[in-house]
């Protein structure tokens, strides 16, 4: 029979020879960027987020002005961000649930077979976006609406209490939540499924929990993921019972580190 | 090289693939051969690392499949079912899988045009046919230059001209060294394609043998006789302890060859009108010893049986 054969496998195509974490990244980089739901995920957050800042400041900036609204400007400079957050948590589930539903997560593992690599470049390439255009987003919102506010003689300064922050920080809630989405991608590894069950926990779980009896219903309010999150993104809260922001945002990213784990123990175990 | 030793999966209390143990050389072509379901595409994502052996192992040039720096470098892989998202382009799946390996850029294009796929590289592979998709697995199997390659039912879908492509770019690769694992139902083709057969049956092994082997072993071959005095030709090879049967006009003569044969018939003044050896082909010989472990086949049923 033959002799064993050893080919050098750099012999016809020359290139890195020790492929690393830059290497999964770039390959992420690529692939996120070469399906459309990227594009339009991304387009419709800023749109919707910056659009509907500015569509709410325009029409209360009178009824702030004079008071009747109850509210503060604050709470109004950052709002579209609230509606944002669906096409954050739809790209954040895609990026997992799209692998699975089509059978490229064997293509990605074979590639790379190590999970935790690819996970890290995931997360890392979804945040990284989502923060850029998320903070992008809420500052086009802030001067778009701003321009109202300040007609009516109410305008904030980027220099006032937490206006600075609630835009950082709405770059990081969206990154955050993307991540989330991600994670329960992971569990469920089903878009639909994934979608679901983050957008309820979100936006409508979160908003129900307050019907829970006395300290039961306070606390949880408080805790859950996005209302614990979501108040580093406004720099004037509209639920003043909420945690403080960054006090809030750690234990947003408490719970999402802690799905984040559940979901890349299952992703290491299951067979692909 | 590859090798399998004791490898075992179960899913649930399904036992796809029992306690395996094989070697797949270099320098040759072997082809993988089992009814559906007897466990194939399973053991091949084994060997890719994509499921978790329930005991047992499997590994590439005396390594797992994880332990390789850059396994596109090392095995190339076509998997049975697409791993391909519809709404990405041809160029930028086989550019991100590139980029993961570390692989120059012009890799992609050199590989999209070993496959004939340059001018829909750019075409959303949701809108390929099935010839194409294959095609465009060949192209991310060969992208690494790998000298490893396993392939799982790569003509599934080709037309002629690509089978045939597909042929000779196997036993190419096997010729220059390389270690050529594959799958195929297509008995004909891997006649044609392997030298070597490893064949399951239920997640067990059958055979593992050289293609003139397993054929000699499980499909004798038979030497056709035709003659205007059949009933004293056959009586005459009987009357030698042949194995004789009879087809309508002919006869089917088994334990001797041809030439054996013409010669004793002439000696005893018989006629012949034909005097064919018939190989039996690969075909019979899969047939033959699968018989008993063909899990999901088709009733023979005629329409007015179905009717009835
Ligand atoms: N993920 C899975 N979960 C449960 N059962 C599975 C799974 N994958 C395969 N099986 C079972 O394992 C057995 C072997 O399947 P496999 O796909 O390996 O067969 P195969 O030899 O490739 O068949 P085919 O020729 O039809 O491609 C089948 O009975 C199949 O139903
Ligand atoms: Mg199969």
């Amino acid at each position: 029979m033959t002799d064993t054969v050893t080919l050098d496998p750099h012999r016809n195509v020359p290139g890195v020879r020790r492929p690393g974490f830059a290497q999964t990244l770039r390959a992420e980089w690529i692939k996120f960027w070469s399906v459309r739901s990227t594009v339009w995920s991304i387009v419709a957050l800023v749109v919707l987020g910056a659009g509907l800042t500015v569509l709410v400041c325009a029409t209360s900036a009178d009824d702030l002005a004079d008071g009747s609204a109850g509210e503060a400007a604050g709470s109004f400079i950052t709002w579209g961000m609230t509606i944002a957050q669906i096409t954050a948590i739809v790209l954040g589930s895609l990026v997992v649930t799209s692998e699975y539903g089509t059978g490229m997560i064997r293509a990605t593992l074979t590639a790379t077979p190590h999970h935790g690599r690819v996970l890290a470049a995931k997360a890392l390439v979804l945040t990284g976006t989502l923060f850029v255009v998320g903070t992008v987003t809420a500052v086009l919102g802030y001067l778009g609406g701003n321009w109202f506010l300040e007609r009516e003689g109410i305008g904030l300064a980027l220099g006032d209490e937490g206006v600075l922050r609630s835009l950082l920080g709405s770059g990081l809630y969206m990154a955050g939540i993307g991540l989330f989405a991600a994670a329960v991608g992971l569990l469920v590894r089903h878009t639909a499924a994934a979608l679901a069950i983050v957008l309820a926990l979100i936006l409508v779980i979160g908003n129900m929990v307050v019907l829970l009896p006395g300290a039961w219903g306070e606390w949880a309010t408080k805790l859950m993921p996005g209302n614990a999150g979501g108040v580093v993104a406004t720099p004037v809260s509209f639920n003043p019972d909420l945690l403080d922001p960054w006090v809030g945002f750690g234990v947003f990213c408490a719970e999402v580190a802690a799905v984040l784990l559940v979901g890349y123990v299952v992703f290491r175990r299951r067979d692909a | 090289m590859i090798e399998a030793r004791g490898l075992t999966k179960r899913y649930g209390d399904r036992t796809a693939v029992d306690g395996i143990s094989f070697t797949v050389q270099p320098g040759r072509v072997t082809g993988f051969l089992g009814p559906n379901g007897a466990g194939k595409s399973t053991t091949m994502r084994m060997l890719l690392g994509l499921d978790r052996p329930t005991a047992g192992t499997v590994t590439v040039n005396g390594r797992s499949y994880a332990d390789f720096p850059a396994p596109l470098r090392q095995v190339g892989a076509l998997l049975e079912a697409r791993a391909l998202h519809p709404g990405r382009s041809a160029r930028d799946h086989l550019r991100w899988m590139a980029a993961s390996n570390g692989l120059p850029v012009r890799r992609v294009d050199e590989v999209l045009d070993m496959v004939g796929l340059t001018d829909v590289a750019g075409q959303r592979v949701g809108r390929f046919s099935l010839g194409m998709g294959q095609r465009l697995g060949i192209a991310v199997a060969l992208l690494g230059d790998p000298p490893v390659v396993v392939l799982d039912e790569p003509v599934n879908g080709l037309d002629p001209e690509g089978i045939r492509w597909v042929r000779t770019l196997t036993r190419q690769l096997a010729t220059e060294g390389r270690t050529v694992f594959l799958s195929s139902h297509l008995m004909s083709e891997m006649a044609l394609t392997a030298d070597h057969l490893v064949v399951i049956g239920r997640g067990r092994i059958l055979a593992d043998c050289s293609m003139s082997q397993f054929i000699a072993d499980h499909a004798a071959s038979y030497v056709r006789v035709a003659s205007p005095q059949r009933g004293e030709v056959a009586d005459l090879l009987r009357a030698q302890g042949l194995d004789v049967a009879v087809h309508g006009e002919e006869l089917h003569v088994q334990g001797l060859d041809a030439a054996a044969v013409g010669e004793l018939v002439g000696r005893n003044g018989l006629l012949l009108h034909e005097l064919t050896l018939v190989r039996s082909s690969l075909e019979d010989a899969f047939m033959t010893l699968t018989a008993a472990s063909v899990e999901y086949s088709a009733r023979e049923q005629t329409p007015a049986g179905a009717l009835r």
